[in-house]
């Protein structure tokens, strides 16, 4: 799927991937795929600039740490950032299911 | 994770390497920021190489799908610009609200202790100009309160508009330049007209407050320039 389609939603997306805890870049790009079962494959590279910017937005928290001898950042849900994760999964149940109910009935009949 | 044997591939480090010089090359922004960024790129680059080992890939095979994983370096250093512009406007800002009092404070001072025309509220001979300084400060005010607001934790959820902070940034420096320059030009004025100043000590530090902070104020403004121009 293209990151076109993600637009607007890739926020939440990245907030998601980060509910069970923390988890550093790679691996959230990795969640991101899993958890769409492929469909949400990003260039790996521009999902950490959309880090950065929650980051600057204060909805996640990130910290350095060193692995096997290198440096990596890790990044978890901060207090703000969950209560926002928490809007936007209602806001989308409420979107989803109005979009359901259009998109997944039979046709309208004909007006006149 | 598996990247404990990436250290065992040379040829894959020297890909990765060479990719990430390829962003670098094209970030702007403080180079602890690029640096920090290198970093965690890095580590990104070498958990995917080990990604690719475990699936079976040969090490050449690895580092080609990991890089191509990553994204073309233009795309990846365009996806940071919009973060490194903002860092950058918001450095700028705060340290122009840093050195802006005390080099106010400086003149101030020296103004006082010579009782310079501006001390007596009178504005005469190069004095005329200090409005100038005042049309600067009108100018900077509000720019460095909307690249501070825009590039803090509100500017981060509104994530519109890039190219604000860094060119709010730069007319914030421009004008603390001009403000400089104008001081400067009005102080030299000053010591060729009589009555020169008595008391050269807090003159001559306010001057050099104001070359140093115009001096900065001008290397931030174009640094912002530069980060805006980098998100066309």
């Amino acid at each position: 799927m293209r990151a076109e389609v993600l637009k607007g939603h890739l926020d939440a997306l990245l907030l998601a991937t980060l509910a069970a805890g923390p988890r550093h870049g790679y691996a959230i790009k990795e969640a991101l795929r899993a958890g769409s079962g492929g469909r949400f494959d990003l260039p790996t590279g521009t999902v950490y600039p959309a880090l950065h910017r929650l980051e600057r937005a204060g909805l996640i928290r990130g910290t350095w740490s060193t692995v096997n001898g290198r440096r990596r950042r890790s990044y978890e849900l901060t207090p703000s950032g969950r209560r926002a994760l928490s809007d936007e999964r209602s806001s989308w149940q409420e979107f989803s299911a109005a979009v359901n109910a259009l998109l997944g009935s039979a046709p309208w009949p004909a007006t006149t | 994770m598996a990247g404990d044997d990436v250290s065992h591939d040379p040829a894959g480090r020297d890909a990765v390497e060479g990719y990430l010089a390829a962003v670098a090359a094209r970030l702007t922004g403080p180079a602890a920021v690029r640096a920090a960024i290198a970093d965690e790129l890095r580590d990104g680059l070498l958990e995917a190489l080990a990604a690719e080992w475990a699936r079976g890939c040969s090490h050449q095979q690895a580092a080609r799908a990991a890089i191509e994983e990553f994204g073309d370096p233009r795309t990846v250093a365009a996806a940071f610009a919009p973060e490194l512009g903002a860092v950058q406007a918001r450095r700028a800002a705060l340290g122009l609200l840093v050195t802006g009092p005390l080099v106010g404070l400086a003149w101030i001072a020296a103004v006082a202790v010579n009782a310079l025309p501006p001390w007596r509220h009178e504005l005469t001979g190069p004095w005329l100009a200090l409005p100038l300084v005042g049309l600067a400060l009108v100018v900077a005010g509000p720019a460095l309160g909307l690249t501070v607001a825009t590039t803090g934790r509100l500017g981060g959820r509104l994530g519109r508009r890039a190219t604000f902070p860094p060119a709010a940034a730069a007319v914030a420096g421009l004008a603390a330049v001009a403000a400089d320059l104008t001081l400067l030009a009005i102080v030299t004025g000053q010591a060729l007209t009589s009555p020169a100043p008595q008391v050269w000590g807090p003159l001559v530090l306010a001057a050099a407050a104001s070359l140093t902070r115009g001096a900065l104020a001008g290397r931030a403004a174009r640094r912002c320039l530069a980060a805006r121009a980098a998100l066309r």
